[in-house]
């Protein structure tokens, strides 16, 4: 095919930005992990590893992190739970009524400003007279993940053949026989995808967990309340490291997921 | 069935339904001495819709939500076109070097982004090395410019990546059906790939407004006092001014403009020929 030259050149140029901004950040937090600054300039004759040294003696940033481990592991495992059993509700009667709302509340947390989801919580909390902490971390981000990790679920369940179901049902199977032995296992991958994605969603939840965290914060709300009093540079080091973390980790999981031929994902456009 | 039906619709009012019902119904109550009244009233709204700062910052914090869409639908657009065009093991690669920013944690983002416009950030030096201008550029930072660009880049790969998704979908026999017929290169575009595509930047489009709209970590640490947002206006509520139910009456408003813009993407999103 012929393409118009100028066309190419521009759209190229224009990704080009796209993807340069979308970098920039991330490589002057790199940089400055191991750099320091003075007046606005990096001085490339200061590399250290002296601010990753620091950030193991930093005890409170060590606690954010594991609140954050904890929030996301508990909210993921209780979100995917309600997500499979709404997923498994829906894709059985697709033409009720009452599905079709169930599917619209869950996708209210996802949909409406994170502002609204937090601040609803919080005022819900505080007049049933529950105290701010991690459990109303865990149902924020449960809530907040629900819609997505429900979504990838049932895209999967409904390019599932009915005949899959009724020949299992046919041979007298139960119906927690016909999940744990026929559809459980064409959701692994789906339900893998789904837990690393809401992981990473629940991961960087900031605007709804500063409504609903107390004393314990997750590593946001730490962020945060440093970045206000002053921000030390550790701070880019932990970055750097759980970035690295999550890229090693997104390219294992693309080549698992590669591997197992896997191409209908999150119709993110069909919502 | 009914257990089935219990336990879901339980979760839902529980955690979903009730506190958005309690938050709707805080809006119409009031404080006096710190203290929340239990007495429907329409004060809240009454001063929401009087007050000229609270009616300025809405349409303020709108407009840069709208323009921040605007923006990133077209840059979003070319990029994922663009990614389309590519063979197949470049469009992979880069896909997943689209997502991975949405890694980065989102503070730390923004607080970057502080390094990048600041007076002496890497824009400025950039702009300096280039010859563009002679000495930097203060009016990057702490304004509402600077609220648009942070809000822009940080939001670019929940545009990219629904439009690249609907690209995705576009079934070659289309296209190779569109060039049988003696569709040009410009013609298939106009006419079978962009009504295709449209779908997605739709969505795109409706992500980015209702996050710009409601966000108040960007405008807060980029934005100065000049980028002081609706969201700003709405979380200051629940710190120090401390009055929760006018906190709630602004984001009633918040929501209907939100489930307006969820309501018309829906529907634009998902035209009656793609049914």
């Amino acid at each position: 095919m012929k393409r118009l030259r100028l066309l190419d050149v521009s759209l190229a140029s224009v990704s080009f930005l796209v993807y340069l901004a979308l970098y920039l950040p991330i490589l002057l937090v790199f940089v400055l992990s191991f750099f320091s600054m003075r007046r606005g300039r990096v001085r490339w004759d200061t590399f250290s590893f002296e601010w990753y040294a620091r950030l193991f003696s930093n005890e409170s940033l060590g606690e954010a992190l594991l609140n954050s481990i904890i929030v996301g592991v508990t909210a993921i495992i209780a979100a995917t739970v309600i997500a499979t059993l709404a997923a498994l509700h829906v894709n059985a009667r697709p033409s009720s009524r009452s599905a079709r709302m169930l599917e619209y509340v869950i996708f209210l947390p996802f949909l409406l400003p994170p502002i609204i989801t937090g601040l609803s919580l919080l005022i819900y909390f505080r007049e049933i007279g529950v105290s701010r902490g991690l459990a109303t971390i865990i149902v924020g981000h449960a809530v907040f993940v629900l819609a997505i990790i429900y979504r990838i679920i049932l895209t999967r369940l409904n390019a599932l053949s009915r005949s899959l179901v009724e020949a299992a049902q046919d041979l007298g199977a139960s119906r927690l026989q016909t999940f744990r032995f026929i559809i459980l296992p064409n959701l692994r991958m789906p339900l893998l995808t789904a837990g690393i994605l809401a992981f990473a969603l629940s991961f960087d939840e900031t605007m709804i967990t500063l409504f609903l965290s107390g004393t314990d914060g997750t590593l946001p709300v730490r962020l945060y309340a440093m970045m206000r009093v002053g921000f030390t540079p550790e701070i880019n080091a932990l970055i750097t490291l759980i970035l690295g973390f999550s890229i090693v980790l997104t390219v294992v999981f693309a080549f698992a997921w590669r591997r197992s031929g896997g191409t209908d994902n999150n119709r993110i456009t069909r919502i | 069935m009914l257990a089935e039906d219990c336990v879901l619709w339980g979760f839902a009012a529980l955690f979903i339904l009730v506190p958005l019902a309690s938050f709707l119904v805080y809006g119409f109550f009031f404080v006096v001495d710190n203290s929340v009244v239990y007495r429907p009233t329409l004060a809240n709204f009454v001063e929401i819709l009087s007050n000229d700062s609270y009616r300025t910052t809405f349409f303020k914090t709108l407009r840069m939500a709208l323009e921040v869409s605007a923006i990133n639908l077209v840059l979003g657009y070319a990029t994922a076109y663009f990614i389309w065009l590519r063979p197949p093991a470049w469009r992979n690669f880069l896909v997943i070097a689209l997502a991975v920013p949405l890694l980065m944690s989102y503070i730390i983002k923004i607080y970057a982004m502080r390094g990048v416009l600041g007076t002496n950030g890497l824009l400025n030096s950039v702009l300096l090395a280039l010859g563009i201008v002679d000495e930097p550029v203060s009016a990057l930072l702490f304004n509402l410019t600077a609220v648009r660009i942070t809000l822009s880049v940080v939001l670019l790969p929940f545009m990219v990546l629904p439009i690249y998704i609907s690209l995705e979908r576009i079934p070659n026999s289309v296209l190779n059906a569109a060039a049988d017929l003696g569709a040009g290169e410009l013609q298939t575009f106009a006419r079978v790939v962009l009504p295709l595509s449209l779908p997605g930047g739709i969505v795109g489009a409706m992500f980015t407004f209702v996050l710009a709209s409601g966000d108040f970590l960007a405008p807060e640490l980029v934005g100065g006092i000049e980028g002081f947002t609706y969201g700003r206006l709405i979380f200051s509520q629940f710190g120090l001014a401390f009055n929760w139910p006018l906190g709630a009456a602004l984001s009633i408003l918040l929501m209907i403009v939100a489930l307006a813009v969820i309501y018309i993407a829906r529907r634009l999103g998902n035209p009656r020929w793609q049914r």
